[in-house]
């Protein structure tokens, strides 16, 4: 362990500020802490009490922050006991909360991010795509969801039609970055087929030295993260991806949630909470 | 720290009773990345299983939340006896707390060659794990048959001057009779108890969840039987000045102070770690809180007080008659 992450991560105890939901049994959950928000960097995540009841904590990403304000959002889904309690905690209540955690997404000079989010494996694109608003970066997000989007989507400013997807997440057209959606139901524009399909969409878009500017992020369920790396592969283009496992302690402590990773001296396993959640796509895949 | 708090466990002077257990805690730094954490806080603590040679661990998953604990099948993921002495031991800080290895071997003679190897080392004492459920060869072989546990701590004493503490395993018939072996063969500590075997299956799959198919339970659910066996193997090391590492689901000061009552003179904090980070501090300070309420020095004195209840029925029912 490297010096530097000595007493990098908090824990905190944060009121919940708004909690949202959406269609799909997905959240938004809003909540409160200076430290945290001022403290995070795309790509990682909380570790998170979800009630009393339950002998282990939730990891969830952070979707964005706040700094002003001192505040983080969340975006879940229900998909079992934990996430079912969380969704049951109501504006006011506290959560015991551990974060930041883990390595997070690095922003290398490929100056063109191709941010590739499915369900909810969207928030670390969204926490990217608000990390390079104000910097020299264009990204471009592709979002894919098989339920209802967990916002409003609207029409793009700029018009452009990927075959049919011409909608956005308002937030990301705020923030100035461009985005389209993905989805195999039918949703009125939105992509239909796959996040990589529309993904190879935009590369066929771009010329050969714009390509050249392309980094791939990504985060969403495994099959996805599959199919992104092996396109990332195809175009010859770096890619960074965020994996999940189930985590004990989420600071390195159990070697609970380890990935096989391929390095120069052999397999390794690597955990998942504190080596990544962010590994490099070409030695997990 | 609180000053009543400092104990003496094998010949080692400890800040505090708390023991971090082996396995949770890695190779003894990684919760120092939690803000407010400190090895200083607990007494000693025990590094993560090893062995002779590097070994990769089970297939994932390798934890999962069951009611009021967990089951994990890490497989002993470590470097190896090599790398631990060269590259993890030199970079502990050792005026914070002290350090403890845990050791596991596939046979015999391989629990004696770590043993001696380690002896060569700064490592304040030598924890023999003769009962870890995750493994296919070796583990908990060893710790169910007491003349196996006899020898694996015989040889180990024949090999070290260091503290020995042989970790016991509940998943046995009498564990009383082999803590008896082990003091026999000449250990200087117990740790009681390893974790229960146990199991998870999803219903969609019909897999078990854990990739290992079973696992090791740890944490609340597991206090009560860890509390017993305490009680037992007390029984006998008390009469040997042998002390034990008690633990098994200690999440509060309370479950702490029930542990030290039955026999334990030291408490081993695990799985309550996973849930709140800070917990040691808690502890510290009801343990601390509950000797200055009831007039005790330290620690020591309020190890095996437990004050049995009377079972036979004494009044005349007259049923008998
Ligand atoms: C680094 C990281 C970031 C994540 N970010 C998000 C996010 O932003 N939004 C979101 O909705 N979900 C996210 N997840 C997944 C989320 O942690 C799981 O959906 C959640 O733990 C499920 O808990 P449950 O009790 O509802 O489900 P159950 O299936 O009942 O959970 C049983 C056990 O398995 C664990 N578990 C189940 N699925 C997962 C999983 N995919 N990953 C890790 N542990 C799991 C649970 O924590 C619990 O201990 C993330 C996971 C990781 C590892
Ligand atoms: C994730 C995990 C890994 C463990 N690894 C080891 C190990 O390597 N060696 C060992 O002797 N015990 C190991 N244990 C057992 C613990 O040291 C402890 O004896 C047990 O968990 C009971 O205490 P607890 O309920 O407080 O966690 C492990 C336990 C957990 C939860
Ligand atoms: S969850 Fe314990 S090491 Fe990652």
């Amino acid at each position: 362990m490297n010096k530097a992450s000595r007493h990098s991560i908090k824990v905190c105890d944060c009121q919940i500020l708004a909690h949202y939901q959406f269609e799909g049994e997905q959240y938004i959950l809003t909540l409160a802490s200076d430290m945290i928000a001022k403290a995070t960097k795309p790509g990682q995540f909380v570790h998170i009490t979800v009630s009393n009841s339950l002998a282990m904590r939730r990891p969830i990403s952070i979707m964005s922050v706040d700094t002003e304000n001192g505040t983080f959002d969340l975006l879940y889904k229900v998909v079992g006991e934990g996430t079912r309690q969380l969704s049951q905690r109501k504006v006011g209540d506290v959560l015991s909360v551990i974060g930041p955690i883990g390595n997070g997404f690095e922003l290398t000079d490929k100056k063109r991010p191709l941010l590739i989010g499915g369900g909810v494996g969207m928030p670390p694109m969204i926490a990217i795509a608000q990390q390079t608003k104000d910097l020299d970066y264009q990204s471009f997000a592709i979002l894919g969801s098989e339920v209802p989007f967990p916002f409003a989507n609207k029409l793009a400013d700029n018009n452009k039609d990927y075959q049919g997807a011409t909608r956005t997440m308002p937030e990301l057209e705020d923030w100035g970055i461009e985005c389209r959606l993905a989805s195999l139901q039918d949703f009125k524009g939105v992509f239909k087929g796959f996040v990589t399909d529309l993904a190879s969409v935009y590369l066929e878009g771009l010329t050969t030295d714009e390509r050249m500017q392309v980094e791939v992020y990504a985060c969403g369920p495994h099959p996805m993260l599959v199919a992104v790396a092996s396109l990332a592969k195809e175009y010859n283009l770096p890619c960074q991806v965020s994996l999940e496992e189930n985590m004990a302690c989420a600071v390195g402590g159990c070697a609970g949630c380890v990935v096989e990773v391929k390095t120069d001296q052999g397999i390794a396993m690597k955990r998942i909470c504190v080596d990544g959640p962010v590994f490099d796509a070409y030695q997990v895949f | 720290m609180h000053n009543n708090l400092k104990t003496q466990f094998c010949g080692l002077s400890l800040n505090s009773p708390i023991v971090l257990l082996s396995g949770c805690v890695g190779f003894g730094e990684e919760y120092t990345r939690i803000d407010g954490f400190s090895n200083a806080d607990v007494g000693a603590v025990c590094l993560k299983g090893i062995t002779l040679e590097p070994r990769l661990g089970n297939i994932p998953h390798r934890v999962c939340e069951t009611p009021s604990g967990m089951i994990n099948a890490i497989g002993l993921q470590n470097p190896g006896t090599h790398a631990v002495i060269n590259n993890i031991l030199p970079k502990l800080d050792k005026v914070e707390t002290r350090f403890i290895i845990n050791i596991s071997g596939s046979s015999i003679e391989e629990y004696g060659e770590i043993a001696k190897r380690f002896d060569d080392t700064d490592i304040d004492a030598i924890e023999i794990n003769i009962s870890c459920p995750n493994v296919k060869e070796g583990g908990v072989a060893f710790g169910n048959d007491p003349d196996m546990s006899y020898q694996v701590v015989e040889i180990c004493r024949k090999n070290t001057v260091k503290p020995i503490i042989t970790k016991l395993s509940p998943n046995q018939t009498n564990i009383a009779f082999s803590a008896q072996r082990c003091i026999d063969a000449g250990t200087d500590g117990l740790a009681v108890i390893n974790t229960l075997m146990g199991m998870a299956i999803d219903t969609k799959t019909k897999k078990p969840i854990i990739g290992n198919n079973q696992g090791g339970l740890s944490g609340p659910a597991i206090k009560p039987i860890a509390l017993l066996k305490v009680h037992q193997v007390y029984q006998v090391s008390k009469h040997h000045n042998v002390p034990i590492i008690g633990q098994g689901g200690i999440t509060t000061a309370n479950d702490a102070i029930e542990f030290i009552i039955a026999g334990a003179a030291t408490v081993g904090i695990g799985t309550a770690l996973f849930y709140d980070p800070l917990v040691c501090h808690k502890i510290n300070k009801g343990i601390s809180q509950y000797l200055s309420d009831n007039n005790l020095g330290g620690v020591d004195e309020l190890v095996g007080t437990l004050a049995l209840n009377s079972t036979v029925l004494t009044c005349d029912t007259g049923i008998n008659k």
